[in-house]
């Protein structure tokens, strides 16, 4: 039985950045057992799940090792590509203290986004390391990628691919505020009463829309597998690549629909065949076996 | 004629006092286990915290007086804020501060900045003031093993008619307190043996933070603690709140006292 999707995960791992996101990643949990019948598993950070399969011996390397890939990853100048830079030790004894610290870590490092992927991706031991399973990761650790158009890094919310990336921080510091914002600020407003008079229109840390929001970009790291992208072009659509907050807020919690209709189709038809291929095969895991069509394009999959 | 309230003390007794003392403590320091540079917060709770254990600690700062900024909270208002959980230090160091909101408290500037050179000096920390860090004293692989230093109004002095050659003070560890000078730091990268990050992407909101993380070690011998740290690593300047000074002092001083004990 083909089906049109570039790939279906059987199985969908969302890791935890912190204690505090158990609420948000169950409630993403919930969010993508409803559009794609996968099992679904919340795992720790994964860092600490990939450590706490290890002898004492070789956790102790990996933390070392990790720590300083982290520190090495650090965008020290918006305005240059530079990971050549040989960290001093309190960076690495920072990194390494914030690995080993339970319950989450602090952020305000930005990182270089898809190294910081790549080595995370590491941590997927390789029989989970396919198109199978969708690893989400869940962080409050913000992320930046290097735009050669003009030359400098730029905050993100996510990164997709394996594994995908989601910044909490990344929410309220990557998608631009209003003008008025930045022009106040750099008048010298207090920074938290400015944030508190955009709290309507701007992300702000502890929002309680977070977890709302963040299903949107759940969806579209699922639609990365699904189709080979994952953004949309109605700005009301959840799969919307906002750059503002307004955009952001307008695609994630104030819209009149969830998905656009051409993606509702994606989903629609994702569910027929899943319920049709379960009649074959019953659960989830009976997708491990399933053949791509292979042949179109992304693009061609939708439309 | 009147009563005579004070003792019968000539000139010459109370210069030969002031001599005889500075340098019986001067030659007594020149070695010690600890300089701190740089007298601000940060260093002075460093220096307290080192000195409590017994340590011989000498703090050089190159001002007439102690405390940095810690006397002023910002825009010449003296009222300094710390954010919780520095407001535990000042209760240790009983300093007077009320609760302004949840999370921030407010203390005197000058009652605060006096008790902490008080908590120093009664501690045991020795003040060279007028003293200003010229350079490193350097041992086998490059160890930081003292400072070299001189008397502040040198540096004021034109050089065409003078040449005052500065003078070396020996130490097994060396503290960069400078603030945003980092001007330890600074002569170690001079050298061409340490690299610092320059301005970092990182944001102001989380500074405090950073800060107190990233007080530590950056090449042997030299720990980094306060705003000193800020120029090292690249972190974003906070506002007028002194919390992460005193929590990077404390930082610096656990750390020194972990070096030592390793060395011993």
């Amino acid at each position: 039985m083909s089906h049109p999707f570039l790939a279906i995960p059987a199985f969908l791992y969302i890791y935890q950045g912190t204690d505090a996101d158990r609420v948000m990643t169950d409630e993403i949990a919930r969010y993508l057992r409803s559009l794609v019948h996968a099992a679904v598993a919340v795992r720790p950070d994964i860092v600490h799940y990939a450590l706490s399969s290890c002898s004492d011996g070789e956790r102790e390397r990996i933390v070392s090792e990790t720590a300083l890939s982290l520190a090495r990853l650090r965008v020290r100048d918006p305005a240059k590509r530079n990971l050549s830079i040989d960290p001093l030790k309190p960076e690495i004894d920072y990194e390494r203290g914030n690995l080993l610290k339970a319950g989450g870590r602090t952020c305000g490092i930005i990182y270089e986004g898809f190294e910081l992927q790549r080595l995370y991706g590491n941590f997927i031991v390789p029989r989970e390391r396919n198109l199978d399973h969708l690893h989400l990761i869940i962080t409050n650790q913000l992320f930046a990628t290097w735009d050669s158009s003009n030359h400098r890094y730029h905050a993100r919310v996510s990164i997709y691919g394996l594994p995908a990336l989601i910044s909490t921080t990344g929410l309220v510091e990557a998608p631009a505020r209003p003008g008025e914002f930045y022009v106040r600020k750099h008048l010298g407003a207090d920074l938290h009463e400015l944030r508190e008079q955009f709290r309507a229109s701007c992300m702000d840390y502890q929002d309680p829309r977070m977890a709302g929001v963040l299903k949107g970009y759940a969806a579209q790291a699922l639609f990365h597998y699904l189709v080979g992208y994952p953004f949309c072009e109605d700005c009301n659509c959840r799969l919307f690549n906002a750059h503002r907050q307004s955009e952001l807020l307008q695609a994630q919690s104030l819209s009149p629909y969830e998905f656009c209709p051409r993606h509702q189709a994606v989903l629609e038809r994702l569910r027929e065949y899943q319920v049709l291929r379960e009649q074959v095969v019953p659960g989830p895991s009976g997708q491990q076996s399933l053949p791509c069509s292979g042949g179109l394009s992304a693009e061609e999959h939708i439309r | 004629m009147a009563e005579k309230i004070f003792s019968r003390v000539s000139e010459k007794d109370i210069t030969r006092a002031i001599v005889a003392e500075f340098s019986r403590q001067f030659s007594e320091y020149v070695e010690s286990d600890v300089i701190v540079v740089g007298g601000g917060p940060s260093g002075l709770m460093a220096g307290r915290e080192l000195a409590s254990t017994g340590l011989k600690v000498l703090i050089v700062e190159r001002n007439n007086y102690l405390g940095g900024g810690f006397w002023i909270g910002g825009y010449l208002m003296n009222k300094v804020t710390v954010r919780e959980p520095a407001q535990q230090v000042l209760a240790e160091l009983q300093i007077p501060y009320k609760k302004y909101m949840e999370g921030l408290y407010v203390a005197d500037g000058p009652h605060a900045c006096s008790k902490l050179i008080a908590a120093a000096c009664d501690a045991g920390v020795t003040i060279a003031n007028m003293t200003v860090f010229e350079d490193l004293v350097l041992r086998e692989g490059n160890k930081v093993s003292g400072a070299v230093v001189n008397w502040t109004p040198v540096g004021a002095l034109p050089r065409e008619i003078t040449c005052v050659d500065p003078v070396a003070l020996e130490s097994k560890l060396v503290i960069d307190s400078t603030g945003h000078d980092a001007r330890v730091v600074t002569a170690l990268e001079a050298r061409g043996l340490i690299k610092t990050a320059g301005f970092g992407a990182m944001w102001v909101e989380q500074s405090e933070d950073l800060l107190v993380e990233h007080t530590g070690e950056v090449h042997p011998g030299l720990i980094v603690t306060g705003m000193a740290v800020s120029t090292t690593f690249g972190l974003p300047r906070m506002g007028p709140t002194f919390g992460a000074m005193l929590l990077s002092g404390k930082k610096g001083a656990e750390i020194a006292l972990a070096k030592l004990k390793q060395w011993q």
